[in-house]
């Protein structure tokens, strides 16, 4: 980012701590508040490294246990702090792959590691990775004049450029045509994230973002008066969405373009909801009523409360 | 909210006594006086319960045909009890607010309070009730007297309303996006000798009767019958929520639709 002129580094970082038994600890720059991370950071190590996804713990949110992250915003936690841990991984694998040459006698570069196996490549020499983790911690054969004990690493992220998820959000309403009110009949969103790693997580991240947003389109105000005061100071009169302002939503990620400079190839999905369904919803009022032969209203100051979408067709 | 004493009458006489010494309240299901005391707008000093009166608890139907409703008898209770006497008062309790609001919040608190967004007003308007009270029974046509303003004096509490069971009824609540409460609710109520209609949430002075759509449906009881009518716009509240004219146009499509579904 520092790259694209913003004068900051905006990396995030992670620690991948491997334990003599093989389990592992992840502590995470970036901070979970409900997005899910410990399950898809959790999903991501254990595929990377053929392991169980039981056997790994995110740790996140403690300053006094993660290491300095820029957090969790702008979509970026899986990108950016994944990306970190992805790196991080890999430098747990290169050091494996040192341990595995030491104890199967072979050359470093003749190592692979898949499916959680250290092997000689084209033999059937392999050590599991729980023992390189346990010969990692407890060094008996082990090269001591050349490399350290443990297995534990750190790295820091840095992308070099945005994500750029793309999608396309559908809303039909309806419109009382005494009163104003709008009911949303259907709302359905198709977005490309690139590769997605969890899509219930995925799905989960949508349907908040576009609930948010609905209630940003039809609800939700803050008003003050001439005066300054403010109208809306509490939630009798301002106005969250509630699960019966909403529809059930259809969303879609099936198209699926990796993003191409992140290891893992993932796209931000956290904003998409909320920045999709505002307008999606205003122009479903606008269309519905151009259909209904008001042809002069063709804009509406959110929030599309009955009041002003009455007001708006008198006009 | 400030210190305050606490007492839990027994009869309406033990609580008619409590409210008499010094700044003792009474308190209903305390769905709006106590957010009211945490905002340090009110400072009663003796909270009186009127929640554990048996007398002032329950639904019956008397020998008048008359829906007679304890005034501490919860809306949730009114929901239930009074469905299979008077469909549409019930109805309206089932939606005053959430299951945690109709559980706590009563018939005589809401009365009393007489907020000009509520919804029983309406009904006992529109009903033509009678307002019993330790002291007195009150038509409801002498009984709402302005926003939050009601005929009851100090210390007098509301111990029984009386519902004249109409043959068609219904209440239509358009609500406020936020609260809920409406910004505008109907009652419409068809009896033989006339129709009643009450409108709350709508005008500044509280809860009142549209005069003119009443003769109209007493004549022809049809939604069409209010096509040639119209609200002025004049006493109508106006807010964020909605402009004065927005309101008065809803008292005719709400007055029209409850119309439409009591028919
Ligand atoms: C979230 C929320 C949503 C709501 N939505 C609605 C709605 O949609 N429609 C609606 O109509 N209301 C609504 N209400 C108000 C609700 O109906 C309250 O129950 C009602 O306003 C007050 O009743 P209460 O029993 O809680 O009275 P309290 O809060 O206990 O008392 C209110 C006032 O009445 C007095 N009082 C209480 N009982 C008596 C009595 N028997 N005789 C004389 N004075 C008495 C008290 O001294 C106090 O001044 C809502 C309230 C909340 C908190």
């Amino acid at each position: 980012m520092g790259q694209l002129g913003s004068r900051v580094g905006l990396y995030d970082a992670a620690t991948v701590r491997v334990s003599a038994t093989g389990t592992i600890q992840v502590m995470t720059g970036a901070h979970s508040h409900g997005q899910g991370h410990e399950t898809v950071f959790a999903q991501v190590v254990a595929d990377k490294l053929g392991i169980a996804e039981a056997a790994v713990e995110i740790v996140h949110g403690d300053t006094s246990k993660i290491p300095f992250g820029m957090g969790s915003y702008g979509s970026r936690s899986l990108a950016v702090c994944g990306s970190a841990m992805d790196r991080a991984l890999d430098k747990i694998i290169a050091k494996g792959k040192k341990i595995a040459a030491h104890m199967l006698e072979a050359a470093e570069g003749d190592i692979t590691f898949e499916n959680g196996s250290f092997s000689v490549t084209g033999t059937d020499k392999a050590k599991s990775f729980g023992e390189i983790a346990f010969s990692a911690y407890v060094p008996h054969n082990y090269p001591l004049e050349t490399l350290e004990p443990g297995l534990e690493e750190t790295a820091f992220y840095d992308p070099n450029n945005f994500t750029y998820p793309a999608g396309a959000y559908l809303c039909e309403v309806e419109i009382d045509p005494d009163t104003g009110k709008v009911t949303i009949c259907s709302f359905t969103c198709a977005d490309d994230f690139g590769n997605v790693m969890n899509p219930m997580v995925v799905e989960g991240q949508v349907h908040g973002g576009v609930a948010q947003g609905i209630g940003q389109a039809l609800v939700e105000h803050t008003a003050y008066d001439e005066n300054g005061q403010l109208l809306t100071a509490s939630y009798m009169d301002y106005a969250m969405p509630r699960a019966d302002d909403l529809p059930f939503y259809q969303v879609d990620h099936s198209c699926v373009t990796p993003c191409s400079h992140n290891p893992l190839g993932v796209k931000g999905c956290g904003e998409a909801g909320a920045i999709g369904s505002p307008p999606a919803v205003v122009n479903a009022v606008i269309d519905a009523l151009h259909r209904a032969g008001m042809d002069h209203v063709d804009h509406i100051d959110m929030p599309l409360t009955p009041a002003r979408v009455w007001a708006a067709m008198q006009a | 909210m400030y210190n305050f004493e606490f007492a839990k009458a027994k009869t309406i006489a033990d609580a008619v006594k409590a409210l008499s010494s010094g700044d003792a309240q009474a308190l209903g299901g305390g769905q709006t006086l106590l957010p009211t005391m945490k905002q340090r707008l009110a400072a009663p000093t003796t909270l009186v319960s009127l929640n554990a009166i048996p007398e002032m608890i329950g639904v019956c139907v008397n020998d008048a045909g008359e829906v007679c409703i304890g005034g501490a008898t919860t809306h949730a209770t009114v929901a239930r009890e009074a469905a299979a006497h008077y469909p549409a008062l019930a109805a309206l309790a089932s939606h005053i607010g959430d299951p945690a609001v109709r559980n706590r919040g009563t018939i005589g608190g809401s009365l009393a309070n007489n907020d000009p967004s509520a919804c029983y007003p309406a009904a006992a308007l529109g009903s033509g009730a009678v307002i019993k009270t330790n002291a007195r029974d009150i038509a409801a046509d002498d009984y709402f007297l302005g926003m939050f303003t009601t005929a009851l004096d100090e210390g007098e509490i509301i111990t029984e309303v009386r519902f004249p069971v109409p043959q068609k009824a219904n209440y239509q609540k358009f609500v406020q996006p936020a609260s809920r409460f409406a910004l505008v609710g109907v009652y419409v109520a068809k009896y033989a000798g006339g129709v009643r209609v009450a409108v709350t949430g709508a005008a500044s002075d509280g809860v009142f009767r549209w005069a003119e759509a009443e003769a109209a449906l007493s004549a022809d009881f049809a939604a069409t019958a209010l096509d040639a009518l119209a609200v002025p716009g004049n006493d109508m509240i106006a807010d964020l929520h909605g402009s004065a004219d927005y309101r008065a146009h809803l008292v005719k499509v709400m007055t029209k639709r409850a119309v439409a579904a009591a028919a």
